[in-house]
């Protein structure tokens, strides 16, 4: 696949680039890390305008975060039916107001496999799409001008810079599931305990 | 939620965190070795005008005008160390042009392109730093 974009980015420059960021930001499974980073090279190499390049790339990626944003806007109402007025919904909602602008950001360019739901769940819950918009236009920039610029930099040695974010990222995905597992776990005991005491 | 589900799921969590940091860290610390034996290329304007010239980074998926552009190796003369027309064929991989004109041959594209690419190199301009330097006349 990543091959195959390459390729198709190498013959028709910007636009191919800004379609599958795009794609890429409403869900489909494509290596836009990945690609990032080999299209700074690319601009290193003359073969794209960096400006250009980065301009497209960020308005593209920041269209198709909004369109994820809108599915899970839409989706609200069939979820709200269902859920609304449930202590939990009221608490998950009042966590993600609280803590989403952070996740907003930082799932752009440290845990990008989480962004789309990210996305979904801003959109679902009662996050407001302009705190959203300032969130993801920072996060992606970052995702953009930071690891285009690290493409830049190391030029036609890209793709060893590609192979260490990524796996970083993955690194970092790993650390959060872990630390939401330790601090359920410890919430539990901490209940449980609290339970025995007043037992 | 139930207690019992709660405590599996934070089981699994923990479990699928702790199985995800072996498999990413074992990768990100190996690619962080790769990594540490790589140097950005120079940016000066001196260098910069230096041409690419390891043939090992040429991959599959590049197209003949890019390795041309990448390599200062005129396209006419890869396309004739393929012995492939130009027309039609400019916005096709090595890897589209191995399969559609050598299909028994698997990665001969590739170590053509590679020979080539090698032989006709152009010069390389000293530079101001690897320009050589004469010692100074005896007396």
């Amino acid at each position: 696949m990543s091959d195959f974009l390459l390729t198709q980015i190498i013959n028709y420059g910007e636009p191919i680039l800004g379609a599958i960021v795009f794609i890429g930001a409403i869900g489909a499974p494509f290596p836009a890390t990945l690609i990032v980073i080999a299209v700074g090279a690319f601009c290193r190499q003359g073969l794209l305008t960096w400006y250009t390049t980065g301009l497209i790339a960020l308005v593209c990626v920041v269209l198709g975060d909004s369109l994820s944003y809108g599915m899970g806007y839409f989706a609200r109402e069939p979820i709200l039916r269902r859920f609304q007025g449930s202590e939990r919904w009221m608490q998950a909602e009042s966590t993600f107001n609280r803590w989403g602008g952070m996740s907003v950001f930082w799932t752009r360019f440290l845990i990008t496999g989480i962004a789309v739901p990210v996305n979904l769940i801003a959109g679902t819950s009662d996050f407001r799409f302009r705190r959203f918009l300032i969130y993801d236009f920072f996060g992606e920039a970052i995702w953009i001008f930071g690891y285009g610029g690290l493409g830049y930099l190391f030029g036609t040695q890209w793709e060893v810079v590609s192979d260490v974010l990524s796996n970083l990222s993955g690194l970092t995905l790993g650390f959060v599931i872990l630390a939401i597992g330790i601090w359920l776990g410890i919430r539990r005991l901490k209940k449980n305990s609290a339970t025995a005491d007043s037992a | 939620m139930t207690p019992a589900r709660q405590r599996v799921l934070t089981i699994g969590l923990i479990v699928v965190g702790i199985l995800i940091i072996g498999f990413f860290g074992l990768r990100t610390l190996r690619a962080f070795r790769e990594f540490r034996g790589h140097r950005p290329p120079p940016f000066s304007p001196a260098e910069a005008q230096q041409v690419e010239t390891d043939v090992e980074l040429i991959r599959d998926w590049m197209t003949i005008p890019f390795i041309s552009k990448m390599y200062h190796v005129p396209p006419h003369v890869l396309f004739e160390a393929l012995n492939i027309p130009p027309e039609g064929n400019q916005e096709k991989s090595l890897n589209d042009l191995n399969r559609e004109y050598y299909p028994k041959e698997n990665g001969i594209v590739l170590e053509k392109v590679k020979a080539a690419v090698l032989a006709n190199q152009p010069q390389q301009i000293p530079t101001a730093r690897s320009a050589p330097t004469f010692p100074p006349p005896a007396p």
